[in-house]
């Protein structure tokens, strides 16, 4: 029997890795239905986290040696054909599921499974491993599935308020004794104490720390995390929550315009500065609207925009969860935990 | 805890780039690293060079300083160490309801009351050697006035935040350097902002009322509060993800017995008034509050009118939340209304506080 050798990576491995997909930003409207292919493998490993610790992980990964946590996030059209392949590197059993769409049924260790499935019910949505649950899932075995509206591209459900970006905010809370229960095929037989706290698998690094600024590690230097625009670039964020605490979404700045909360639009749409979002499972749409701050004195315009990157500042602002236990990684280190920044530019 | 057996693969080049490795310089550069031999990590000075300049003809003025040492009395007899702001002196503009004046620290700490359209200057100072700082929460200022050290910078010394509300509503402020402790040790305030002809109502073209009530929920856990100001900012567990509270309260009032029947808590009304609550979920978990059997008309939250009140006799909300409620009883009574604040993983009920709206 091969003996199993554990992959081990550092964060900046996993986020070159979901760098490499086109993703989000390379998402165009089709006047036709097609057919998407993926491929997702999975596979363990431990990443060190900001503390020194290496945490046991399991992901949908994006290729036989990478761990990625999440899995690379797919957008596709309503109607599209979704050609799903999961190999299972492990020899434990796990699923593929989306709620509504998809459901694998036991994937056991070692096979390779192709699901074929429409995509249907634009919006958000989580595809996760469903067996042994929340375990499996908190583990790391999640990712953002996102059905846009047929023939829209800047809609997240017909009629919805329009926007001009869009990209996940996808959360978790690891605790390594739950993790490492999981590795042994064990179920956590401990209360659940999560010392970890990321956004799409990673954490802040706030300056004049390893890793700073660094897209690869830092959450708030993430192309995919962070927020960039310019006035009116109305971004939708679509968060989704694997983990089981229950959280306070916060942007300055800008109130969010509040769309969803799991997966039902709100009969109106309110502005928040908090948005509340479920655990285990639970997801919101918001539209961060990149509106000139509007308690600013003297008024901020694009000039000012144009001004402050002429003398190579920063105009940024943070997003980060309330609750702010989030904010902390291993019982300390405040701003290494679920945060991002958000960044305004000129034209 | 046993060795890993590990190997590198790929592209996973095994560059250490936790606190706990061997290149781990914590964090000298960047205005990181905390100076000034305070044995912080990770708190950022002002740069003075980039300190914008302010308005010379502010409407309002507000000057605070910091208090460390602010004990507050529990009804299980129990004595609680608080953080807070102190008033310095203010210049122009109204006190609200919560804190005093003068030189020392009251918890909650003393409101900020303005009007919108108002240029408002808040002075911070900060005389020991440690650092804070005063995020207006809701309020959305220029980046060097939002009170974030790692984007702008901690405060030590003086410094002054500059903002024009545009929005009437309810709001508070807080210290955001090593917020996780710094909050919860109760360094927050309310902030209120009337609409143009001042308090009476609650946003331009909105409802009207005849008193308020501001109930900042709050949980604490008094386990936290013998920690440092700079506690875990260098690494090290200091059990900060971890919030297992033990006293619950009301705008600084708590909320197992006090609550019910402090003055500046508690409502006493008439039949026909109308009463304002301004709810503010000012801790970290999740609550649901309950108006007694009364049912509430909610108007705003979070600062902005809502584009359609909706009635509720109870709300959910999460951290930092606001909602303002009008209430209008039509008979006489004594309501209790209850808060629970929940476990934020587990949803569990860890505590209940409770006040009173009295009828006449
Ligand atoms: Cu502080
Ligand atoms: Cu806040």
């Amino acid at each position: 029997m091969r003996r199993r050798t554990f992959l081990k990576f550092s964060m900046a491995s996993l986020a070159a890795a979901a760098g490499s997909t086109a993703g989000v930003l390379g998402w165009q409207p089709r006047a036709h239905a097609s057919t998407i292919y993926k491929t997702f493998y999975i596979t363990e490993g431990f990443i060190t986290q900001v503390t020194g610790e290496d945490v046991y992980f399991r992901g949908f990964s994006s290729s036989t040696s990478s761990l990625n946590i999440p899995g690379e996030s797919m957008i596709v059209q309503e109607g599209d054909t979704v050609r799903i392949t999961v190999v299972n590197t492990l020899g434990t059993s796990h699923s593929f599921v989306i709620d509504g769409m998809v459901d694998s049924g036991t994937i056991r260790g070692g096979e390779t499974r192709t699901l074929v499935f429409t995509a249907r019910n634009p919006g958000s949505h989580l595809y996760y491993d469903s067996r042994n649950a929340p375990y499996n899932r908190l583990t790391g075995l999640h990712g953002g599935f996102a059905v846009m509206p047929q023939g829209r591209s800047n809609q997240l459900y017909a009629g919805s308020r329009t926007f001009r970006q869009q990209q996940f905010w996808i959360f978790n809370d690891i605790d390594p004794a739950w993790n490492n229960r999981v590795r042994y095929g064990y179920t956590p037989n401990t209360e659940y104490r999560p010392r970890y706290f990321t956004l799409n698998g990673l954490v802040g690094r706030p300056p004049g720390a390893p890793g700073a600024m660094d897209p690869a590690l830092d959450a708030m230097a993430d192309p995919r995390t962070k927020l960039d625009g310019h006035l009116g670039d109305r971004t939708l964020i679509r968060c989704l929550n694997p983990g089981l605490g229950q959280h306070a979404v916060h942007t300055h700045s800008n109130h969010m315009e509040w769309l969803t909360s799991n997966s039902q639009p709100r009969s109106e749409v309110w502005e928040k500065d908090i948005v509340p979002l479920d655990g285990d499972g639970g997801g919101v749409d918001v539209i961060f609207p990149f509106n000139p701050p509007p308690d600013a004195w003297p008024v901020v315009t694009n000039q000012t925009l144009a001004q402050a990157e002429s003398e190579g500042r920063h105009f940024a602002f943070p997003m980060h969860l309330h609750n702010e236990m989030t904010q902390t990684a291993g019982g300390g280190l405040y701003m290494f935990g679920a945060l991002t920044d958000i960044y305004y530019h000129a034209d | 805890m046993g060795r890993r057996r590990r190997s590198s693969s790929g592209d996973s080049t095994s560059t250490d780039t936790s606190m706990g490795g061997g290149g781990g310089d914590m964090g000298g550069d960047g205005g990181g690293g905390g100076g000034m031999g305070m044995g912080a990590c990770y708190v950022y000075p002002i740069r003075q060079a980039e300190v914008p300049a302010l308005d010379p003809d502010p409407d309002v003025v507000y000057r605070r300083g910091i208090d460390m040492t602010i004990p507050m009395t529990m009804d299980d007899g129990r004595t609680v160490n608080m953080w807070g702001f102190t008033d310095l002196g203010a210049g122009g503009g109204g006190m609200g309801g919560m804190g005093g004046m003068g030189g020392s620290g009251t918890f909650p700490s003393p409101a900020m009351r303005v009007r919108q359209g108002q240029v408002v200057q808040t002075q911070l100072q900060v005389d020991m050697m440690m650092f804070h700082t005063i995020h207006h929460h809701g309020i959305e200022p220029e980046y060097r006035s939002d009170g974030v050290g790692h984007i702008s910078w901690d405060v030590n010394g003086m410094y002054t935040y500059q903002w024009r509300p545009m929005s009437a509503g309810t709001y508070f402020y807080h210290c955001h350097t090593n917020t996780v402790l710094h909050a919860e040790m109760g360094m927050y305030g309310a902030l209120i902002v009337d609409p143009p002809d001042g308090p009476g109502r609650a946003f331009e073209g909105g409802p009207s009322y005849d008193l308020e009530a501001i109930w900042a929920v709050d949980e604490i856990d008094s386990s936290w509060h013998g920690l440092s100001w700079e506690a875990g900012t260098c690494g090290g567990d200091v059990g900060l993800n971890e919030l297992n509270p033990d006293y619950f309260i009301i705008t600084g009032v708590d909320g197992a017995q006090s609550a019910l029947s402090h003055p500046g808590v508690a409502v006493s009304m008439n039949v026909g008034q109308r009463l304002l609550v301004r709810y503010i979920c000012a801790g970290y978990l999740p609550q649901q509050i309950r108006f007694g059997g009364l049912e509430a008309e909610v108007v705003a939250s979070d600062g902005r009118p809502l584009p359609r009140s909706f009635r509720a006799t109870q709300l959910d909300a999460v951290s930092a939340e606001r909602y303002d409620c009008i209430i209008r009883p039509t008979r006489s009574g004594v309501h209790t209304v209850e808060i629970d604040i929940k476990h934020w993983i587990t949803g569990e009920v860890l505590g209940t506080a409770r006040t009173r709206i009295t009828v006449n």
